[in-house]
């Protein structure tokens, strides 16, 4: 069975939230919209988002680091939100495993957003009805796209690749590999929600640079029997002479 | 011998009845308007967000709901438990019962996002979800305490109002344990998570339900100026702070279960000493004015025998319960989600970092007063039709065994 996922490397994102306003973007003009924003520009603004990039402080001051955390829906393989829906308006794909929402089913009453430990639900505040990240199911079997814009909107825009697009199930995919290779996680795992989308954690490159390394051993110069160059300090031609 | 209880309708024509439903009607038709101007308008003119999803509506829905089955427990105790003195209020128990259910329903139909759906709602069962299950849970219980209150109103029928009454006692217990376990289900929240949440709704209802029944049985006798036996407030009244106290034990092992499990910490550390708003009402809400003050009233000889005493008892019992929903509902969402145990979320661009906040907006007050307002419209409506109340309630009427004082 497929089960789409997005994998994401919280090494690389830089929380330029370009995913955020690219799936705005493409969700609002397509059948997932509005996702209708009241007052974006001046007091107690609110909006409806399918992802959110939430920041952390890691540590404690002045060994601490910043964590920008892009959060969507997870598509759970076991997702909590469906099961309590009274109309069966949420719901999961069999066959890619995307989690769902019927919006001419949903009445609204946002017992889904009670259940997602996550806090992926959204609620469409004009349209009073509950949305979701849909993987940009719109798009990814476009055939009027090329194959390569065949992916969800936030995975296109992001600058440092940190979102990857592919099958979980499938053990060759890029993104499988990437889980299994790089540390690859699930949120909360405890929930036995079986959370599809995987994060890559913060992976530290350390360069240990000894002080022998700093002087140069083995001069190329003495191979081309030239001797090295004078200490700066040494007096030159021009300290010597007079005109 | 067996007394005979004669029942009647009440009069209604004073001005003071007029006047009952004038300012009733008034409540009813802004809470009317309010549901209109939020659907016009949409979630966001209410103070709900993404984060507090239910707000001040569903503290006033899920309190009217939890009471009405409390309210049907007069009626329970006559024909479940054969009290003769209790037989006589049955009728007025049931009416109640429903009244309020129905009060509670319309507002949480008014506040679903979709109330033009509901048709959806009542043809795609989900069978998991426990939302479903309370829908087929209160329309069950329209029915069964309808047809429970035929055989009562209905001579020829009495003889089965037994029967009506074991299964709509039965029905009661069923649907608050739906509703409780409407946040007992929700493991996401730590809040809620706990399979002590329906119990603990059962003996809350009984005391929410009681509290309003007590306070229409007063009102309703002292009004039409007939006799309403001190003996019969007496066992109310008593009755009524057994529960408070059951509640008030529910709410103690509940908090006491969650602070020996360390991850609930957080949450209980906010509701009990660092949530503001919500640790207030929780300890001036719902222990003091819901739980101790009104124990005080009732069991307190001086005020114990005071009606006014006992009616403003009923009436903090209420506030009490209110306060215990708000923190319950509202408490439960803003306390936020523990995606990483120990850390929060600093900053965010959507506004929902931290604990979240919410103030409720007029249009949701005035909805959740008007569905209070229907549901207790109906009652002097229902008693000037139907014989739904003894012409006397004189203790040596309807209690067998009454002794004159010497």
């Amino acid at each position: 069975m497929t089960q789409l996922a997005l994998v994401i490397d919280l090494n690389v994102c830089v929380g330029c939230h370009a995913c955020v306003t690219s799936c705005k973007e493409w969700n609002t003009s397509g059948p997932a919209g509005f996702m209708t924003d009241e007052n974006p520009y001046s007091k107690d603004p609110t909006g409806t988002f399918f992802n959110r990039v939430q920041t952390y402080e890691i540590g404690e001051f002045p060994a601490t680091e910043t964590l920008h955390f892009p959060k969507s829906c997870l598509h759970c393989e076991d997702p909590p939100c469906v099961p309590v829906c009274p109309t069966g308006a949420s719901y999961k794909r069999k066959e890619d495993g995307i989690v769902l929402v019927d919006y001419d089913k949903c009445i609204g009453c946002r017992y889904c957003s009670w259940a997602c430990p996550y806090g992926a639900r959204e609620i469409d505040e004009k349209q009073q009805v509950m949305k979701k990240c849909t993987l940009c199911v719109d798009r990814i079997y476009d055939t009027s796209l090329p194959d390569t814009e065949r992916k969800p909107a936030c995975v296109l825009a992001c600058p440092t690749s940190a979102r990857l697009f592919g099958d979980v199930h499938d053990s060759e995919s890029d993104i499988s590999i990437k889980i299994r290779e790089e540390g690859g996680y699930q949120l909360m795992p405890e929930w036995g929600t079986k959370p599809a989308n995987h994060y890559l954690p913060r992976r530290k490159t350390r360069l240990h640079i000894h002080e022998d390394e700093l002087v140069r051993a083995d001069n190329p110069l003495k191979k081309e029997q030239r001797g090295p160059s004078k200490p700066v300090d040494a007096p030159t031609l021009d300290d010597s002479t007079s005109w | 011998m067996k007394k005979k209880i004669t029942y009647t309708e009440i009069e209604g024509r004073s001005l003071g009845y007029y006047a009952l439903l004038v300012v009733l009607g008034a409540l009813v038709l802004l809470g009317a308007g309010a549901a209109l101007y939020m659907e016009h308008n949409g979630h966001y003119v209410t103070g709900m967000s993404n984060q507090i999803v239910w707000g001040m509506p569903h503290v006033f829905a899920v309190f009217l709901i939890v009471a009405a089955s409390g309210a049907l427990n007069v009626a329970s105790i006559s024909s479940v438990f054969a009290k003769t003195a209790y037989k006589p209020m049955a009728p007025l128990s049931a009416l109640l019962a429903i009244s309020l259910l129905l009060g509670g329903l319309v507002i949480l139909v008014l506040d679903l996002g979709h109330p033009d759906r509901l048709i959806v709602a009542m043809t795609f069962y989900n069978f998991k979800s426990i939302f479903a299950w309370n829908m087929i849970l209160y329309n069950g219980f329209f029915v069964i305490v309808g047809v429970y209150l035929w055989f009562m109103l209905d001579r020829t029928m009495a003889n089965y109002s037994k029967y009506a009454g074991f299964a709509a006692f039965f029905w009661r217990l069923t649907l608050t344990t739906g509703t409780g376990s409407i946040f007992g289900f929700i493991v996401a929240r730590q809040g809620f998570d706990s399979a002590i949440m329906a119990p603990m709704f059962v003996v809350m209802s009984f005391a929410y339900g009681l509290a309003i029944f007590l306070l229409v049985l007063m009102a309703t006798y002292s009004w039409r100026g007939a006799e309403l036996g001190d003996g019969t407030v007496r066992r109310l009244k008593n009755l009524l702070g057994v529960f408070i106290a059951g509640a008030m034990y529910f709410v103690v092992v509940f908090h006491l279960t969650n602070l020996y499990m360390t991850k609930h910490h957080g949450v209980e550390a906010f509701t009990l000493r660092d949530g503001g708003i919500y640790t207030q009402l929780f300890w001036y809400g719902e222990i003091l004015v819901g739980g101790v003050l009104p124990l005080i009233l009732l069991y307190l000889p001086v005020t114990g025998k005071s009606r006014i005493a006992i009616s403003f008892a009923s009436i903090l019992v209420i506030l009490g319960g209110l306060a215990q929903m708000y923190v319950t509902i509202v408490g439960g969402q803003a306390y936020p989600l523990e995606m990483f145990p120990g850390k929060e979320i600093i900053a965010s661009s959507f506004f929902d970092a931290g604990v979240k906040s919410y103030t409720p907006t007029l249009a949701e007050a005035l909805l959740g007063i008007g569905g209070f307002a229907m549901a207790l419209i109906m009652i002097p409506l229902a008693l000037r039709i139907l014989r739904f109340i003894p012409v006397s309630m004189a203790d040596a009427e309807i209690d067998p065994h009454y002794r004159e004082a010497k």
